[in-house]
């Protein structure tokens, strides 16, 4: 219990520090869920942090930023039997990163962590970073044909900075046309948006599949709206220049009114 | 620190089984808890019969308080779907547009957004669709290579004139102009022009300002935003 007191108080003690840096750029922390079929709970020294977590469940860790997860261990939902155990655990203080519960090539449970890439995206571009975590070989990912990320092995990823657009996406083994081991899936790649793409699942166990998250607001706006490329007369439409003769006219002629007036 | 968290994968080779059917909150005291089978081998997985049983359950972390869940992060397809209605025309009252026609645009290799020649308005496809959150952004020029563009008079429009949109889906939508500005096009408010949150309003753009003759373009932009009218 004490060594509870203990990862609670570094825990506050570490946003205090944080919170000052926050200002600039907020830690980010999520947990995914990457192992098919499989309900856990997740425990910290002892004690469940959140009960029955299942696939493709995201948990958002950030305000642990800094903190050490004493003895983490992920448990199937309602037993004490530990499919990962972690040992103590130092989240990062600063970043973006995702960690994933997932199966590693051989299908052994596993937690992945990865830094998401939040460099800033040019106007009309979406990044797409593929991630392999899933008990399967080495694999070629194809966007609409082509081959867009070659050779990615559990656990390695590959991105790029593409056009923003909807991809129609599918997962070969590397170097082959077939089987098409995951899709042909509708990828929206969206301007300004990190999309991130986890192949997760047993290739042996028929479960391979995608999980997806997005991280927004990295785009930039255009650098000019350049709208016009010749002079124009000076000039106005013709109802209102027709407007403008006719309070002229009368402007003048009261103008005119007032001067015999004046006389 | 990135060791650390790099070590993270320290693994034991036990086998998962499904078990579905029961979960268990941190709140009860005590539950039902399935006795799973663990077979000795790496590579299966397989179900596994429940065998229910009582434990006392362990308690809950400090820690739960700190964390959120956030949903789910399995594949939808209605994420990965563009069905937005998109404009196809536009009019302005009192300024002479009568139904021109709207185009999808995006950016040029300069980063500039494109716009179409003089007689169309370019609808920026990365941004909202007119009504939707955001900022729908079209543009289209003052002038052309010596024609007049659609938004040649947008600078005379005033405060309560209507835009009308109409959408491939055939439905239309009317705003009113609520703001005109003109900005030196250094200035332009790009955070503002285009927002990809907040309330919905719709920005038209063109040029405006002194022409520079050395380099065929005009000093300054204008810009009208109008909001959805009733809202």
């Amino acid at each position: 219990m004490k060594k509870l007191i203990a990862v609670f108080a570094a825990t506050l003690m570490a946003l205090a520090i944080a919170a000052p840096a926050m200002a600039q750029s907020a830690p980010r922390i999520h947990l995914i869920h990457g192992i098919p079929d499989t309900p856990v709970d997740v425990v910290v020294d002892g004690d469940i942090v959140f009960a029955d977590f299942n696939f493709g469940d995201t948990q958002d860790l950030s305000s642990l930023a800094g903190a050490t997860l004493v003895g983490l261990q992920v448990v199937l939902a309602g037993t004490d039997t530990v499919a990962i155990d972690a040992g103590d655990v130092d989240l990062p203080a600063s970043g973006n990163y995702s960690i994933i519960a997932n199966l590693d090539a051989d299908g052994t449970p596993t937690l992945s962590v990865f830094a998401n890439d939040t460099a800033a995206i040019d106007a009309g571009n979406g990044r797409l970073q593929v991630r392999h975590t899933a008990a399967a070989p080495a694999v070629d990912v194809k966007a609409d044909g082509a081959v867009a990320f070659s050779n990615l092995s559990n656990p390695n990823e590959a991105k790029a900075d593409l056009p923003a657009a909807t991809y129609s996406v599918e997962v070969v083994p590397t170097g082959a046309d077939d089987p098409v081991v995951i899709g042909p899936a509708d990828i929206a790649v969206k301007d300004g948006e990190s999309l991130i793409v986890y192949a997760v699942g047993s290739l042996e166990g028929g479960s391979l599949t995608v999980l997806t998250e997005s991280i927004t607001g990295l785009g930039a706006a255009p650098e000019g709206v350049p709208t016009g490329n010749s002079p124009v007369e000076s000039g106005m439409p013709l109802g209102m220049v027709a407007g403008m003769l006719v309070i002229a006219t009368i402007a003048v002629g009261g103008g005119l009114t007032l001067a015999r007036r004046t006389n | 620190m990135r060791h650390r968290i790099f070590a993270l994968g320290l693994v034991i080779g036990l086998v998962l089984a499904a078990c579905s059917s029961v979960s268990q909150t941190p709140d009860e005291t005590s539950v039902s808890t399935p006795a799973p089978t663990v077979t000795a081998t790496t590579t299966t997985v397989s179900p596994v019969e429940l065998i229910p049983s009582t434990t006392a359950a362990p308690s809950r972390s400090p820690l739960a308080d700190l964390v959120t869940p956030i949903g789910s992060a399995q594949y939808d397809p209605e994420d990965h779907t563009d069905d937005r209605s998109i404009p196809v025309a536009i009019s302005i009252e009192g300024i002479g547009v009568e139904e021109a026609p709207v185009l999808d645009v995006g950016v040029e290799a300069n980063g500039d957004m494109e716009i179409p020649g003089a007689d169309g308005v370019g609808w920026y496809r990365f941004n909202a669709t007119p009504g939707e959150e955001g900022s729908a952004v079209l543009a289209a020029h003052i002038s052309f290579d010596g024609q007049p563009g659609v938004f040649r008079y947008l600078a005379d429009a005033a405060v309560g004139d209507l835009v009308s949109i109409e959408f491939d889906d055939g439905t239309t939508s009317q705003f009113e102009i609520v703001e005109l500005a003109q900005y030196n096009k250094q200035d332009l408010p790009t955070e503002r022009v285009f927002a990809k949150t907040g309330e919905p309003i719709l920005t038209l753009i063109t040029c405006g300002g002194d022409f520079n003759r050395s380099l065929r373009s005009y000093d300054d932009n204008i810009v009208a935003y109008a909001v959805p009218v009733g809202a």
